[in-house]
């Protein structure tokens, strides 16, 4: 990325940068940390401003946003809880979008990935690493102060009950947000993936306010990003791709009963 | 009346809540932020500051008292000698937007200094001492294996610089052997010591692969046989054509069942296994010598009906 090329601000989130190459469209963050890269990433610098390039087949938020996501994102000066961080490669790009004056409260529970958070953390200031589970957010409620919004990325079968305990216990009230990296496989072969889409969103409407979700096809199978505003929505969006979902066709090699 | 709340902003506590203590702090649990950290992370009544503790004495009898986390709850409760709860969702949330952030610079080094504590907790555990020394034997394993190949394609040229390199590389290919020796001995001490029961069924450098790839022996437990038996498999499981083994094929005794008969080998295998490791991960009992019985059984008969 040369200065004078093509790339605009996120309307939501200023620090996050598109850029059109050909058919081709291209995300960056403002680096709040220092070189070298997270996971391989390019740098790049802007009128003594650094970029790093966000990969979408590397993070389920890059993707969703490549995807068409028109739901809220992390902002400049925002807090937010993120659920799931690993080893940081999505949280330091959560971190560039909340810049220097805001904070991201990252809960990693394995251990070897934490490490690698907790050396990440040392270059990114608005990183701060809880080693917890997510399922006892009791544990780090005390730490953490009331957010601005959630982001989860859990593979879990509960990760929306997950999600919403979370929530319900660290966010800031009505308006506040929730970003949910929703993993299909792992929550059961009763549903398709679509199926499991529509039960989250279901789910969700009780307690959100949701954004029109997205598929995160062909970055991440079986992915969707779901999410919306703290406070009852009063009836679900309407998603480009809506269609029926047909029932799930039978796997080859099964014998029929 | 509302209660009154001891909560945190990280380095430093907080008196939330009801009259006579209407909100007071900080109560530093130390000026520095990785002592505070260290404090925080054992957080017994020794560790609670002595004003904070002054400031909840002028609260009337029969008052309810509330912290956060539990263990604050817990180390307050004996130093004051009350009762004190814990917080609904709601109550703690008004009480952590009622306090102060903390300062940015003294909470972020607050945050890495518990990071780094609670992680050496966790590295520490015997577990995942077992699940390093296996990663550890792995990748050590892979550089022996590495250079023996390397050695053997290398042609020695008499007298030449190439000779003295060979005899400086032969060096440092025995220190590494020694390396590996050394790993395995304290590798297999430490399996016998966590999963003696699996570590019988398929040999202690099995076990502690198969802790490792599971994540740990809870993780293993929970497994059922036919995940254990492909713990490790390279290749996808297909109806076609599936993997039989995983790192099972590296269990000891296995060499001596025919080779037509080690996928139906595989299976007993990790059938016991899994049996062992519900024992070493639940009961703690020794069924080491009925497990490896029936693998001796199992291996005898398979050999018999190939004759």
């Amino acid at each position: 990325m040369r200065p004078g090329r093509s790339f605009r601000p996120n309307e939501g989130s200023p620090r996050l940068l598109e850029v059109e190459r050909g058919d081709r469209r291209e995300l960056w963050t403002e680096a709040v940390g220092d070189p070298p890269p997270v996971y391989g990433e390019r740098w790049t610098e802007v009128e003594e401003r650094r970029y790093r390039s966000f990969e979408p087949g590397r993070s389920k938020l890059a993707a969703a946003v490549i995807r068409g996501w028109a739901g809220d994102l992390p902002a400049s000066g925002e807090r937010w809880l993120y659920l799931g961080a690993a080893t940081g490669t999505t949280a330091s790009h959560v971190a560039d979008l909340v810049g220097p004056d805001g904070r991201v409260y990252a809960v990693e529970r394995s251990v070897r990935p934490f490490a690698r958070l907790l050396s990440l953390s040392e270059r990114w200031p608005s990183l701060r690493p809880i080693l917890a589970d997510a399922r006892d957010p009791l544990a780090y409620a005390s730490l953490v102060p009331p957010v601005d919004g959630v982001y989860a990325d859990i593979a879990q079968a509960d990760q929306l009950a997950i999600v919403l305990q979370n929530a319900e216990l660290l966010l800031t009230g009505d308006g506040a947000r929730l970003l949910i990296a929703l993993k299909t496989a792992s929550m059961g072969r009763h549903r398709s993936a679509a199926g499991h889409r529509e039960a989250a969103e279901r789910t969700l409407a009780d307690t959100v306010s949701l954004f029109a979700s997205v598929p995160l096809e062909p970055f991440h199978k079986g992915h969707f990003m779901v999410g919306g505003r703290w406070g009852r929505a009063t009836r679900l969006p309407v998603r480009e791709d809506a269609r029926p979902t047909r029932p799930r066709e039978r796997r080859p090699g099964r014998r029929a009963r | 009346m509302r209660p009154t709340l001891v909560v945190g902003n990280g380095p430093d506590l907080f008196v939330t809540g009801s009259e006579p203590v209407r909100a007071a702090g900080p109560f530093s649990l130390d000026p520095d932020p990785r002592r505070a950290a260290a404090r925080f992370d054992t957080l017994g009544p020794s560790d609670l500051p002595y004003d904070l503790l002054v400031a909840l004495g002028s609260l009337p009898v029969g008052s309810r008292l509330l912290a956060a986390p539990p263990r604050l709850a817990r180390a307050l409760a004996e130093a004051a000698r009350r009762p004190v709860g814990s917080p609904s969702a709601e109550e703690l949330r008004h009480a952590r937007e009622s306090i102060p952030r903390a300062d940015p610079e003294a909470e972020r080094r607050f945050f890495l200094a518990l990071g780094h504590l609670r992680l050496e907790r966790a590295l520490r555990a015997p577990e995942e001492v077992l699940i390093t020394l296996a990663r550890e034997e792995e990748r050590v394993e892979r550089a022996v294996g590495r250079e023996a190949r390397a050695a053997e394609s290398f042609i020695p040229v008499p007298e030449s610089p190439l000779d003295r390199h060979l005899v400086a590389w032969g060096r440092a290919r025995g220190a590494l052997g020694d390396l590996e020796e050394a790993l395995r001995a304290t590798l297999e001490e430490e399996a016998h010591r966590l999963v003696p029961n699996l570590s019988a069924v398929v040999g202690p450098r099995t076990a502690a692969r198969l802790v490792a790839l599971a994540g740990g022996v809870g993780a293993l437990a929970r497994m059922p046989s036919a995940r254990i038996q492909l713990l490790g498999s390279r290749r996808r499981p297909s109806a076609e054509r599936g993997p039989r083994f995983g790192i099972l094929y590296r269990a000891d005794r296995l060499a001596e069942v025919p080779i037509g008969r080690r996928g139906a080998y595989a299976r007993s295998l990790a059938a016991l296994a899994a049996i062992a490791v519900r024992a070493d991960a639940s009961t703690h009992r020794d069924i080491s010598a009925g497990l490896v019985a029936r693998r001796d059984r199992r291996i005898e008969m398979l050999r018999r009906r190939r004759r």
